[in-house]
C-alpha cells in the first residue's frame, strides 16, 4: 500500500518538478546590478533568519513552532523508513524521538488551533489548510504511538500513504515549491543588487 | 466585458514562458505571517487586506482553471471562478489596496512573490477592461500626449525658460542654461511632469547640480517623461509604448547616458521592465538622478556646504528605487556627506514602509481615504525620527508625503534629494568653467 502510494506520490511530484525545471530561470534583459548566486545563498540562509525576516521576528512562538513541526515532519519521515525496515530503535533515543515528535504534535495542533480560531487566518484557509495539517498531525502522532504500540503500525501505514497520496495534489507540495520561490527570489534581488543586503 | 475578455484573462494564469508564475503560485500556505509587512493591513487592521488573501485571490483562479486539483474538486482546494464576484474583490484589493512596494515579498516565508501575483491580477483586470478610469486616464494622456499630466510644449517650454533665469540668478552666471533638445550631448535627462507642472523648483535644482558639475547635458520637449502608470495599469503593450518613446528620444539626441529624474517607479518601469516590454537590451547607459549626483559627489564634481543644512534631517526610501530597484547606499552617502544631523527611520532602506502612494494610489482619487489611512503608518515613522525635512528621491512620494505632512500634522519639509544638494551647492565658477574645459560640450 504504502509502495504504491509512494509511487504515485513520486511520479505525480516528478511532473511538478519537471515542470519548474522545463519552464526555466526568468528571463531579464535588464542589466544586472549584483550577483545571483550570492543572492540565493542569502535567501536561503540569512534571509530566513528571525533577526532578518519580520514574518520570522514579528512572530516568534508561531515561527518556532512551525520550526519544531517541520522537523517533526523530516524525523517522521526518516523514522517510517527505519521502522519500515525493521531497525531496532533502542531506549534513550525511543524516549528522546518519542518526546520531540508529541511536542511537534503539539506544535502542529497548535498551529491547527490557530488557523480556527484567528479570523484573519479562517478568511485565507480552505479545506485543504486543514485536511493537510491534519494529515501530518495524524501521521505524526500514529508513528509515535506505533514506536511503543505495535498495533498501530498500521495505521500509521495507513496514514503514510494518505499523506503520500495527498502530498502532490494539496498545499503540502510547498515542500517542492518552496525551492523554486526561494531561488527565485535570491535571483530577483540578486540581479536588483538588493540582496544580499 | 466579452467572453473572449474573460477567457484571455484566464490565460494570463497559464503559466508560460519560466518558472516564475508557476512556481509563485503554487507557493503559499496560507500562514497569515505577511500580514504586518502590508502598510494598508497595519493601518485598517482589515483582514482582508493581507498580502496573502490578495495572492490568494489570483491563485485561486489559477487552481480553479489550470490545475488538476482545481478543476475536479475546487472545493478542496478554494478555487474561484473568475466571475462578478470575485472580479469586483481583484479591483478592489489589487488596485485600491496594494502600491506593489514588495514589502511583503521580502518578508515571506516561503519567499512567495506576492507583487508579481498582485501584478499578474492587475494585467488581468487590464485585459478585461478594468483598470480603474482615473488611473487610466493617467496612461491614456501619456500614450495620446507624450506626458503623463498632457502638458502642451508650449506650457513646457515657458516654464522651462522661467525656470532658466531662475538658475541664472541662483548660480549668478546670465551664461548658465537649461539645454533644450540638443543633439550630441552627453546626458539625456527626464522629468517627472509633476515638475513642470507642480514642482518647477526641482527642475532648476537639478540644472544646478549640471551647472555646477559642468555637465553635458540636455532635455526633451519631445519625449522627457520618466513615469510610465501602464506599469502599474498592468497593460504591458501601453507600457511597452511609453518606454519605446524615450528610447528613440535617445537615438534621436544622440545621447550617451540617460539619467532618470526622481521617480521610484519610473526609475524601476525604465530601468528594469523596458528592456523586457521591448525585449532588447539597451544599448546606452542608464541611471537614476540619485546615483548621478552620488557620483558627482564621489568625483569631486560638485562640492556642498556641510553648513548649509542644520536641521534634522531623515529620508524616505521609494520601493521602487530601493527594495526594488538596489539604489541603496547612493542616498545615504550623498546626505551624510554634507548633512551633519542625518537620522534614518525604523525601519529603513530595503525593509522601509511604503508611503501609501505607490503602485498608482496617488492618480486614484477613489482610493484616497485608504491611501491616507495607510500614510499613517508613514507619518509615524517620520514623526519618531525627530527631523524637520524629509528628504526622497521620488516626486510621487513627495506628493503623498506633502499630503500626510498636512494630514498628519507633522511640520515637517518634505524635499527631493536635488533640492537639498541645489541648496547646499557651492558654486565655484572657475573650477566649473576648468570643469568644462576638462569635458568639453558637444
Amino acid at each position: 500500500m504504502v509502495v504504491l502510494a509512494l509511487g504515485i506520490s513520486l511520479c505525480v511530484s516528478l511532473v511538478h518538478f519537471v515542470r519548474i525545471v522545463n519552464a526555466g530561470i526568468p528571463r531579464d534583459l535588464a542589466p544586472a546590478a549584483g550577483e545571483v548566486s550570492p543572492a540565493v545563498r542569502y535567501s536561503f540562509t540569512g534571509a530566513m533568519s528571525p533577526t532578518k525576516k519580520e514574518s520570522a521576528y514579528l512572530h516568534l512562538p508561531t515561527y518556532a513552532t512551525g520550526i519544531i513541526f517541520h522537523l517533526g515532519t523530516f524525523l517522521s519521515f526518516f523514522l517510517f523508513v527505519w521502522i519500515w525496515i525493521g531497525l531496532p530503535l533502542p531506549g534513550i533515543p525511543l524516549v528522546l524521538v518519542t518526546g520531540f515528535l508529541t511536542l511537534s504534535v503539539a506544535c502542529g495542533l497548535s498551529m491547527l488551533g490557530k488557523r480556527i480560531l484567528e479570523r484573519k487566518l479562517r478568511l485565507l484557509s480552505n479545506p485543504d489548510d486543514y485536511l493537510s495539517n491534519m494529515l501530518v498531525d495524524l501521521f505524526q502522532a500514529t508513528l509515535v504511538l506505533s514506536l511503543w504500540i505495535s498495533a498501530m503500525k498500521p495505521f500509521c501505514f495507513l496514514t503514510m500513504a494518505l499523506l503520500l497520496l495527498y502530498f502532490p495534489v494539496g498545499k503540502l507540495k510547498h515542500a517542492l515549491y518552496f525551492f523554486a520561490a526561494r531561488y527565485q527570489l535570491g535571483w530577483f534581488f540578486g540581479r536588483r543588487g538588493v540582496w544580499p543586503p | 466585458m466579452t467572453n473572449d475578455q474573460l477567457q484571455h484573462a484566464i490565460d494570463l494564469l497559464r503559466p508560460s514562458g519560466d518558472s516564475r508564475l508557476l512556481t509563485h503560485l503554487n507557493s503559499c500556505v496560507h500562514c497569515g505571517l505577511c500580514a504586518e509587512s502590508c502598510l494598508f493591513y497595519l493601518a485598517t487592521g482589515d483582514e482582508r487586506l493581507t498580502p496573502a488573501r490578495k495572492a490568494d485571490l489570483v491563485s485561486s483562479i489559477y487552481r480553479r482553471y489550470h490545475s488538476v486539483t482545481g478543476k475536479l474538486l475546487p472545493w478542496l482546494v478554494g478555487a474561484r471562478e473568475l466571475n462578478s464576484e470575485s472580479i469586483d474583490e481583484m479591483v478592489e484589493l489589487l488596485f485600491g489596496s496594494c502600491t506593489l512596494c514588495g514589502r511583503c515579498t521580502m518578508h515571506c516565508s516561503i519567499g512567495v512573490d506576492v507583487t508579481f501575483l498582485v501584478q499578474t491580477g492587475r494585467k488581468m483586470l487590464s485585459e478585461m477592461g478594468l483598470v480603474p478610469a482615473t488611473l487610466q486616464a493617467t496612461v491614456q494622456a501619456a500614450v495620446e500626449t507624450g506626458n503623463n499630466m498632457a502638458i502642451p510644449v508650449e506650457d513646457y517650454r515657458d516654464t522651462l525658460q522661467w525656470m532658466e533665469e531662475e538658475l541664472t540668478d541662483e548660480v549668478g552666471d546670465p551664461e548658465a542654461r537649461i539645454p533644450l533638445d540638443k543633439p550630441g550631448r552627453k546626458i539625456l535627462y527626464t522629468l517627472n511632469p509633476r515638475e513642470p507642472k507642480f514642482f518647477p523648483l526641482s527642475i532648476s535644482a537639478m540644472a544646478k547640480i549640471f551647472y555646477a558639475a559642468g555637465e553635458s547635458w540636455t532635455l526633451s520637449t519631445r519625449m522627457y517623461d520618466v513615469t510610465n502608470y501602464a506599469y502599474f495599469s498592468g497593460n504591458d503593450g501601453e507600457a511597452a509604448l511609453i518606454a519605446d518613446r524615450l528610447w528613440s528620444e535617445m537615438k534621436n539626441l544622440q545621447a550617451e547616458q540617460l539619467v532618470l529624474a526622481e521617480c521610484g517607479h519610473g526609475t524601476r518601469a525604465f530601468r528594469w521592465e523596458s528592456p523586457n516590454y521591448l525585449e532588447r537590451s539597451f544599448p546606452f547607459p542608464v541611471m537614476s538622478s540619485v546615483e548621478y549626483i552620488a557620483g558627482c559627489i564621489r568625483e569631486g564634481r560638485i562640492r556642498l556646504d556641510p553648513e548649509k543644512i542644520r536641521e534634522r534631517v531623515t529620508l524616505h526610501d521609494p520601493c521602487n528605487l530601493v527594495r526594488n530597484g538596489g539604489v541603496v547606499r547612493e542616498q545615504r552617502y550623498i546626505l551624510q556627506s554634507f548633512v551633519p544631523d542625518f537620522v534614518e527611520m525604523t525601519p529603513s532602506g530595503i525593509d522601509n514602509h511604503c508611503c501609501g502612494g505607490g503602485g498608482g494610489m496617488l492618480s486614484m482619487s477613489e482610493y484616497n481615504e485608504w491611501r491616507m489611512k495607510a500614510g499613517s503608518v508613514k507619518a509615524e515613522q517620520i514623526r519618531r525620527t525627530g527631523a524637520s525635512i524629509v528628504v526622497t528621491p521620488c516626486h510621487n512620494c513627495v506628493d503623498q508625503l506633502i499630503q500626510i505632512n498636512a494630514f498628519y500634522k507633522l511640520g515637517v519639509r518634505i524635499l527631493t534629494m536635488a533640492e537639498i544638494v541645489a541648496d547646499a551647492l557651492i558654486i565655484e565658477h572657475e573650477t566649473r568653467i576648468a570643469k568644462q574645459s576638462r569635458a568639453p560640450l558637444k
